[in-house]
């Protein structure tokens, strides 16, 4: 292009941009001129929520169960969610979408890898930083408005009272019978309504506790945590995530729940203590359950429509539940819960470390039986090549039949059978026992003893070794090959 | 876990959830009915050794998707559970 067709193309744009600031000078004008005409007309003072909050949650304000009302009680209304995990991810999530004015998060934990298939709050870059903060950094893109509150710390009994008067309604978000019970006790003694939710492995349970909720001792209140379970779960049959596994959805979807219910109680006003005789209210309690391989999926049951008539927390019996007795550390949640031991059922001279059976037995070449029980499941994940599976359960759940050997006895003699193959020499072989942690392991050659040594007056048994690896698979990734998958 | 399949006569159904149904290996089964409310758990008892005190007396136990009380001791008014009717052992589950 010639340098004169340059300057006349130059000088048309300038022409075309001083037309378009023209355009711009005129339309601010007009926007100002507007909105002053509608301030005059229409003080800003008439509408309880801003624009933004109209657009925000004007699809859920045309629900006809929510409303202008509904709305003005979630902003109004400050929840508090136990547990940053799971279960608190999604219904954090929801519960800032939904507007709620103050919510307040609680956990004491770090993202970890392997949090991320379920938390959906948590992201790969956030593995080590603290779940609550983690939690509200999200939150806070996703709905600046509302106030977040983080307490960094799990909830104890000396902290619970000052972190949870602070809300109106409470999410039990959390992974351990023992903060089960802590969270109902407060929120009996606060009158504080309780959304719990659990979930493991397929399946899920849902209860909405202490709603209405009255003071202990009173008509029409609630039932509690402690009225639908007044006795824990022996402390060695609670079952983690971490060992039973979780599928990420199924905890989403009782997490879902949670926020629902939440908005429900919230947007139909019955977050407040209600004090006065209104016999009406709705006091029949029902708990949802959730298992995502049975049909119907969902079940609701119904509960018992009034507390339990000598419930600790919520009968308000004499001797039962106080602020006092809770706050000063006298009632101990993990004593009532009962504490796991570390399984100790075998002596030193029955174990043998992660090294040794890898440069004894497998460097040596000695013949001998490695029985793997862990479940299947997890022997598919990954196992030694020359480990024989027979998982826990089927070991724990069989019973010898008159006098027949039980099914798994008979199945570790034929693959003894399989590895003396060819040899002249039958001497029993050394059993090694082998798990994931080293506990089922020791339970497992503990039996075997019984059975192969003292059960049988078979003379040849006697001078078998049977123990196990201690530490089991954790042990093996730990000390021996550190490429064995982590799961 | 299915409950479209319903009891044989002279059956009700039972239901395992959660660590009910990891002990037993089982989602459902049937068992002779009538049978009082009283004798249930001595009767899974003597079917799954240690049960009881692993599970069941940790567990809610509904009849009809509703609630009931478990008597320590038979009495002359307790509940009977009844041919076609549907238990569940519902232990708490507290992870999530």
């Amino acid at each position: 292009m010639s340098a004169d067709a340059l300057r006349k193309q130059i000088a048309a744009t300038e022409e075309q941009l001083k037309s378009l600031r023209a355009q711009l000078h005129d339309a601010e004008t007009r926007n100002t001129a507007d909105e002053i005409t509608s301030h005059d007309l229409l003080p800003e003072s008439q509408w309880p929520l801003s624009q933004d909050e109209y657009k925000r949650y004007g699809r859920q304000m045309i629900v006809p169960n929510v409303g202008i009302q509904g709305q003005l009680r979630l902003k109004n209304a400050a929840v508090l969610i136990v547990g940053a995990g799971g279960l608190g991810c999604p219904a954090a999530a929801y519960l800032s979408g939904a507007g709620v004015g103050r919510l307040g998060l609680v956990d004491g934990d770090v993202v970890e890898m392997s949090n991320l298939h379920r938390q959906i709050l948590h992201s790969t870059s956030k593995i080590g930083m603290k779940k609550v903060d983690s939690a509200i950094a999200y939150l806070r893109a996703l709905n600046p408005d509302i106030t977040y509150q983080a307490h960094p710390s799990h909830l104890t009994p000396q902290t619970a009272e000052e972190i949870v008067s602070q809300y109106d309604l409470v999410l039990d978000c959390t992974d351990h019978p023992t903060s089960r019970y802590l969270i109902s006790d407060i929120c009996v003694l606060l009158q504080k309504p309780l959304v719990s939710a659990s979930a493991l492995r397929t399946d899920g349970q849902l209860l909405i506790l202490n709603s209405p909720s009255r003071l202990p001792g009173t008509e029409g209140g609630g039932p509690c945590y402690r009225c639908v379970f007044p006795k824990p779960p022996p402390a060695d049959s609670v079952v983690s995530c971490g060992d039973g596994g979780i599928l990420g959805p199924v905890v989403g979807v009782m997490g879902v729940l949670q926020a629902l219910e939440a908005v429900n109680l919230i947007t139909a006003g019955k977050l407040e203590p209600i004090l006065t005789q209104d016999g009406k209210q709705d006091t029949s309690a029902s708990m949802l359950l959730f298992s995502s391989t049975s049909s119907p999926p969902f079940r609701s049951i119904k509960l018992r429509s009034s507390r339990r008539p000598k419930c600790y927390a919520c009968s308000g019996e004499p001797g039962t539940l106080s602020l006092d007795s809770l706050t000063s550390g006298s009632l101990d949640y993990v004593m009532f819960c009962g504490i796991t031991h570390p399984v100790a059922l075998l002596g030193p001279e029955e174990r043998i470390s992660a090294e040794v059976y890898r440069d004894v037995v497998l460097g040596e070449k000695r013949k001998h039986l490695l029985l793997d029980v862990r479940e299947k499941i997890q022997f598919d994940i990954a196992a030694l090549p020359n480990a024989v599976n027979i998982p826990f359960s089927k070991i724990q759940s069989s019973k010898p039949v008159g006098d027949a050997k039980a099914e798994w006895i008979s199945l570790l003699e034929d693959e003894e059978q399989k590895i003396r193959e060819g040899s002249e020499d039958m001497a029993p072989l050394p059993i090694y026992v082998v798990c994931r942690l080293g506990n089922d392991s020791q339970v497992v050659a503990r039996k075997l003893k019984e059975v192969c040594l003292e059960g049988t007056g078979n003379e040849t048994q006697k001078d078998r070794w049977i123990g196990d690896v201690k530490g089991g698979y954790r042990a093996w990734r730990e000390k021996v090959d550190n490429q064995w998958p982590e799961y | 876990m299915s409950s479209s399949t319903k009891a044989p006569a002279g059956h009700f159904t039972i239901l395992y959830f959660a660590s009910a149904s990891s002990h037993t290996s089982k989602s459902s089964e049937f068992i002779a009915a009538p049978l009082p409310i009283s004798k249930l758990f001595p009767k899974l008892e003597d079917q799954y050794q240690g049960f009881k005190a692993k599970v069941l007396d940790s567990s809610l136990v509904t009849v009809n998707l509703e609630y009931v009380d478990i008597p320590d001791t038979p009495t002359d008014d307790e509940f009977i559970i009844k041919e076609g009717d549907e238990v569940a052992i519902i232990p708490p589950v507290s992870s999530g």
